[in-house]
């Protein structure tokens, strides 16, 4: 198992943002999270990459444990996951390359690894041409590719991503989960939170249901038809 | 490892790109605070010189009853000698004394002859004390000792100003470093503010570096290279700023620029205080995993 979840809660100020969570995710599955704001899509989120901790029960990573986790060893987790968000977080002061060559370089990457990979993964994602560009000087899709771009640059065993198309037009929404497919298609495990999971091809992936910090009962929920 | 320290570097080197003005701003009132500091130290180090040579010269003179000899006052002197915080004895006859009298007070020479032969002054024995020994009440302690020894007619020891010059020379000591204390308080929350002002800035890079696996040294060592650059170029700057001032008064006003351990000293201290102020900063501005 990549991840798993034992019985997990979360409160802020006994106000149950997830509670009782058992989940687990296996290497190369596509899951999608669904369910309205404030569903506990993002605490589920940062749980997986420990920014933030169980009140109770435990959240086990690529073998890390939330109980056990040393402060050191924080890096070392995130290293083996990719992270999208809906507003595509880029640093706004460096050019594509450098957005996406960030994750090698700190993790000690020489300057000649970062480039050969880079270059080869913006051309992969059709970004070459934009390297030298700024966040600013992109489309939505563009920035969009940009953040998948970096976040699967260092070959996570998970890729994260959370409301990816939030804030973009259907038509480049489309791309982008065509792209999280077809990265999911070469064993890269995705678990992927959205309002909308008739985005992603039945079959193709397994649907849950957050609502207000509780997994909808998968017996009585079938998840896609039900939508 | 290189290629991160190097990361490491040039990240910090954006940060302060990023903020240039706020950081030579920062770097100026570091400057001009421990100037104040320099300018103090200056005077405390000048005024410290002149105290420590007056304390130099303090030593016990033992005049000797006339009727001691001179193989008696030498074994006095031996005994002296031997005694804790004594440096060295030395004694003086009354043959010496006359000899130093009329070379040091030629004008009133004839003060011994208008005496007659009869008159002669008191044999002695100087004694040289160790430094750490010249303090009020060791000089005091060890001039009750000897006063009471035989043969021993009377003790001097400078007890009206030897007080007075030691709570000087202490109070000195203690102002310096009650003074560092403050800038080096002051100093850090500068920095911490600028850190702190720092990391809010670039929240979204620290929380994205976090992100992607940054170690926790990696995303802290910037901003704590940016403290310690601008504690030891802004200490490096106030002396460089109090040199002039010093040159400026040196031919009104004689006196030495600091020596080069209190240099290094005040190098340390705008160290010490940029990191201590990055470390404040860092600790309020970076956020940590909640639990």
């Amino acid at each position: 198992m990549l991840i798993t979840f034992q019985n997990v809660s979360r409160y802020y100020n006994d106000w149950p943002a997830l509670e009782n969570i058992d989940l687990t995710v296996e290497s190369g599955e596509f899951l999608v999270l669904s369910g309205p704001s404030g569903a506990g899509k993002t605490t589920l989120f940062r749980l997986i990459w420990m920014g933030d901790f169980p009140t109770s029960g435990v959240v086990e990573v690529s073998g890390y444990r939330s109980d056990r986790i040393r402060k050191g060893d924080l890096s070392f987790l995130r290293r083996k996951l990719g992270i999208v968000f809906q507003d595509f977080r880029l640093l706004s002061d460096r050019t594509v390359f450098d957005n996406v060559a960030l994750p090698l370089q700190v993790a000690g990457a020489s300057p000649r690894a970062v480039r050969k990979r880079v270059f080869s993964l913006l051309a992969e994602m059709e970004l070459n041409h934009r390297r030298l560009s700024y966040p600013h000087e992109l489309s939505g899709g563009e920035q969009q590719r940009v953040a998948i771009a970096r976040a699967m640059v260092a070959h996570p065993a998970i890729l994260l991503a959370d409301e990816p198309t939030g804030n973009l037009d259907p038509e480049v929404s489309k791309h982008v989960i065509e792209l999280l497919l077809e990265i999911n298609r070469t064993g890269t495990a995705i678990i992927l939170a959205t309002h909308d999971p008739r985005q992603i091809p039945a079959g193709t992936a397994k649907y849950l249901y957050l609502d207000r910090g509780h997994l909808a009962d998968p017996v009585s929920w079938d998840g896609y038809n039900q939508l | 490892m290189i290629h991160l320290l190097k990361t490491s570097f040039h990240e910090g080197l954006l940060n302060i790109r990023e903020k240039l003005g706020s950081f030579l701003v920062t770097l100026l009132m570091v400057s001009l605070s421990f100037m104040v500091f320099d300018i103090f130290l200056m005077v405390s180090w000048n005024v410290g010189t002149v105290l420590s040579d007056e304390q130099e010269s303090v030593g016990i003179e033992i005049f000797l009853r006339e009727d001691v000899t001179e193989i008696g006052a030498v074994n006095l002197a031996d005994l002296i000698s031997v005694m804790e915080g004594v440096r060295s004895v030395y004694y003086v006859s009354s043959l010496e004394a006359e000899a130093v009298f009329r070379a040091d007070l030629p004008e009133q020479a004839d003060l011994l002859i208008l005496l007659g032969p009869q008159f002669h002054l008191p044999p002695s024995i100087q004694i040289s004390l160790h430094p750490d020994c010249r303090t009020s009440e060791k000089v005091s302690g060890l001039a009750r000792t000897v006063s009471g020894m035989d043969g021993v007619e009377d003790v001097v020891y400078g007890q009206e100003y030897l007080p007075g010059l030691t709570r000087a020379v202490d109070m000195m000591g203690k102002l310096v470093v009650l003074a560092g204390l403050v800038l080096a308080i002051s100093l850090s929350l500068i920095v911490a503010n600028t850190v702190r002002l720092a990391v809010a800035k670039r929240a979204l890079t620290v929380e994205i570096m976090s992100i992607v696996g940054a170690p926790g040294w990696f995303v802290r060592m910037p901003f704590l290279g940016e403290g310690l650059l601008t504690g030891i170029t802004g200490s490096a700057g106030s002396l460089f700023l109090t040199g002039i001032i010093s040159s400026i008064l040196s031919s009104s006003i004689p006196h030495d620029f600091l020596p080069g351990r209190w240099i290094l000293l005040v190098l340390l201290l705008g160290a010490s205080s940029g990191a201590a102020g990055s470390w404040m900063g860092m600790r309020s501005g970076i956020p940590k995993p909640r639990s």
